[in-house]
């Protein structure tokens, strides 16, 4: 008996053995085996997914914290075919809540390729939409009803604009592919959209801790003021409907440093809607007149044909010139603005009545080297180097180039026959209200990256002209303005400025009717807050800067000392005394 | 024979040896199902943690979300239109030159552009959890091995 049980129990030990040992074989045999590879990668397939990880792109604040441009959440509508229930229910829910049609959606959901898992019905839906679909899904499958199985919402960032059109053209936007364009968008596009990262997500919560944290874009903080923005965006609509002007541009900057305040032009977009580029722009040149477009600035270019005369020491202010009224330069006569001669002139009379015949004459008394040296060390013909997109160079003609010609010498004095852009004559005009020294003009104030703020240093470009000169020039103006009661003036402030009245050029000579107005100015003289450029193209109530472009000029000054809390010269003086 | 004896005189009887293995072989079965059940607690209260730290990071992805769309919303209700708009529906009207008046004070300086650090990018720091929360027992075995005490 005893014997039996040990009979049984050894082949039940040795049928155990068996299946064990076969078991371990099998299981060395698949390890080795010609499917290992295809068991291995099948496991690997269900362990988790490559998921690309997009950091929030950066936001950009103006110079006081208000919130230019964000993100907000929109999402993906997509359908999971595997988990579809009834596919004529979801085409109808989807084609009501998303505006498709029926037979869209359904051919998508029924017809998609047998491969595909998940299709995509519709992005970039509105936040207010998907909780609406997502209430219906729900109070559905609270009823237990499933018809609207296999729907799926992936949220998503899309840029946005609370402000919606102002500072659009230094902005710029983001189109779907997270790209930026002009502006700000394009200038830090990199640091903006910071550095997507493909991770790879394991399904295996043991590894949870193995995802990486995806370093949200870099936030900007500009030096632009909103309400100042604001302010001249709405003084600069105002001024082309009641001048009659084609398109127009206003910049506001610090003189001191170059931080640009404000910068209106036109036309300007709605930048969440940023398909109206085509219907608005014709190129890209257009986006922002203050950068991307130059033209030929007129008479408020005598500011630096005077500026190098008063530094090369040509002349001074008392200089007295004959006005006969034309001037001979390369062998073409060039004639005053109303084609007068106004006699004995001191130099302030020559900026005052803005003869064309004077400042040709202090041209000519220069010298070419002279002139176009001190042109090139205002930076004209060269980019000022402003953190914006798009920028042009215009044209300084010096020479020796094949189109320069003598009479060059005489016209360019008083800015005909150069290109220049606002944002260049701001520029170099800056050296004047500046003490002699020239700053680079910048958008951006500060980065915030890291959880620290890197505040951009302001950078000078030389100092093309003296001190000296650059006071006595800023006085030579404001007495100009104040003896020819310009519109230009601000009641309590002493302002120094320059009017500009320009001819179109045209593929056939000079266009006869039409004219760019422009008006350079800084104040207050004693100690410049603010420096303000304005360019109005083509205004048909008046083809004189005086009477279009300086009244615009006196009305942003207005707005920009009551926004800058800058007082009147009387309560400053006082202050100081005190 | 006296050899013979003392040797007999200390061997356990067949079933006491039998006894004894027996007892062995359940210690070792119940060490080993101690063991056993020690690691899949460990590994079962981490599965769950892990799942915990994998939702809690869905949930800073969503507030994340929200927050931006928070701040954009009250972007849009504090922009410079709807002020304006509500400014004027309040009575207000822009303020002009003369009207203001400006009080000297000794030692003002005007205030500079508002310094946001507050704003801080949490997800720029690093981990908050420390390795010992990730890794196995033969991981933090293999990083001693090569690292020694020095990690």
């Amino acid at each position: 008996m005893r014997q039996q049980y040990a009979l049984r129990s050894m082949i039940l030990v040795v049928f155990l053995a068996i299946a064990g040992f076969a078991v371990i074989i099998q299981i060395i045999r698949i390890q080795y085996s010609d499917q290992a590879q295809i068991f291995l990668l099948q496991g690997d397939r269900y362990s988790g997914e490559f998921q690309m990880m997009y950091p929030e792109r950066g936001e950009i604040y103006d110079r006081n914290g208000h919130l230019l441009a964000g993100n907000r959440t929109v999402y993906e509508v997509g359908v999971s075919l595997r988990e579809v229930k009834d596919a004529q229910a979801l085409a109808f829910t989807l084609g009501n809540y998303l505006g498709l049609s029926y037979e869209e959606v359904y051919d998508q959901l029924v017809n998609s390729p047998a491969t595909w898992e998940y299709v995509v019905v519709q992005d970039y839906v509105g936040a207010e939409t998907v909780t609406s679909l997502q209430g219906l899904v729900k109070q559905m499958n609270d009823a237990g009803d499933r018809r609207l199985s296999g729907l799926a919402f992936k949220p998503h960032f899309q840029r946005s604009y609370p402000e919606n059109e102002l500072a659009s053209n230094v902005l710029g936007f983001v189109t779907r592919d997270g790209r930026g364009y002009f502006g700000i968008e394009e200038k830090y596009n990199d640091l903006l959209a910071g550095n997507p990262v493909q991770v790879w997500v394991p399904s295996d919560p043991n590894k949870a801790m193995e995802i990486p944290r995806v370093p949200n874009g870099t936030t900007l903080v500009l030096t632009i003021n909103r309400d100042l923005q604001a302010k001249v965006e709405s003084i600069l609509d105002k001024s082309l409907v009641e001048y009659g002007a084609e398109n127009g541009t206003i910049i506001v900057m610090d003189p001191h440093n170059g931080e640009i305040l404000a910068m209106a032009s036109t036309p300007r977009m709605d930048l969440n809607n940023y398909s109206n580029y085509f219907s608005l722009y014709d190129n890209g040149s257009q986006y922002n007149r203050s950068v991307g477009m130059a033209y030929e600035p007129g008479s408020v270019f005598k500011v630096l044909t005077m500026a190098a005369a008063l530094d090369t020491g040509t002349v001074r202010p008392e200089t007295t010139f004959v006005d006969t009224g034309a001037i001979e330069v390369g062998g073409i006569t060039i004639r005053n603005w109303n084609r007068d001669a106004w006699g004995q002139q001191n130099m302030v009379g020559c900026l005052q009545h803005s003869l064309n015949v004077c400042l040709a004459w202090l041209s000519s008394q220069m010298g070419m080297q002279n002139f176009y040296g001190y042109m090139e060390r205002f930076g004209l013909g060269h980019p000022t180097g402003i953190d914006l997109s798009g920028e042009a160079t215009g044209r300084l003609k010096v020479p020796g180039d094949t189109d320069w010609y003598p009479v060059d010498l005489g016209t360019n004095s008083f800015g005909q026959g150069i290109t220049v852009t606002p944002m260049q004559m701001l520029m170099s005009v800056s050296a004047v209200a500046n003490g002699g020294r020239m700053v680079t003009p910048h958008v951006l104030y500060s980065m915030l990256r890291d959880g620290h703020q890197y505040n951009v240093p302001s950078q000078y470009a030389g100092s093309p002209i003296t001190a000296e000169t650059a006071r006595t020039l800023t006085e030579m103006l404001s007495a100009s303005l104040e003896e020819e009661s310009s519109q230009a003036l601000l009641p309590g402030y002493r302002l120094a400025g320059k009017t500009g009245t320009a001819q179109i050029p045209t593929e056939y000579g000079y266009d006869a009717t039409h004219t760019n107005v422009s008006f350079i100015g800084w104040g207050p003289v004693d100690d410049p807050g603010f420096m303000v450029y304005v360019w109005l193209s083509k205004p048909s109530t008046s083809i004189w800067s005086s009477e279009t472009a300086a009244p615009v000029f006196s009305e942003v000054a207005e707005q920009t000392v009551i926004l800058l809390n800058i007082p009147p010269d009387l309560v400053r003086s006082q202050a100081v005394n005190k | 024979m006296q050899a013979t004896q003392i040797i007999h005189a200390y061997k356990q009887a067949p079933w006491r040896v039998q006894r004894q293995w027996v007892g062995a072989f359940l210690l070792f079965v119940i060490g080993a199902a101690m063991i056993a059940a020690l690691y899949l607690d460990v590994t079962a209260r981490a599965a769950v943690a892990g799942r915990e730290i994998q939702e809690l990071r869905f949930e800073i992805t969503a507030i994340q979300r929200t927050n931006a769309d928070l701040e954009t919303r009250l972007a849009r209700l504090t922009s410079t239109a709807e002020m304006q708009s509500r400014a004027v529906a309040l009575g207000y009207r822009p303020v002009t030159p003369g009207e203001l008046d400006y009080v000297p004070v000794p030692g003002f300086a005007a205030p500079e552009p508002a310094i946001l650090l507050d704003a801080e990018d949490v997800t720029l720091q690093q981990s908050a959890f420390p390795a010992e929360y990730s890794q196995s027992l033969l991981e933090w075995f293999e990083e001693r091995i090569k690292f020694g005490g020095t990690q």
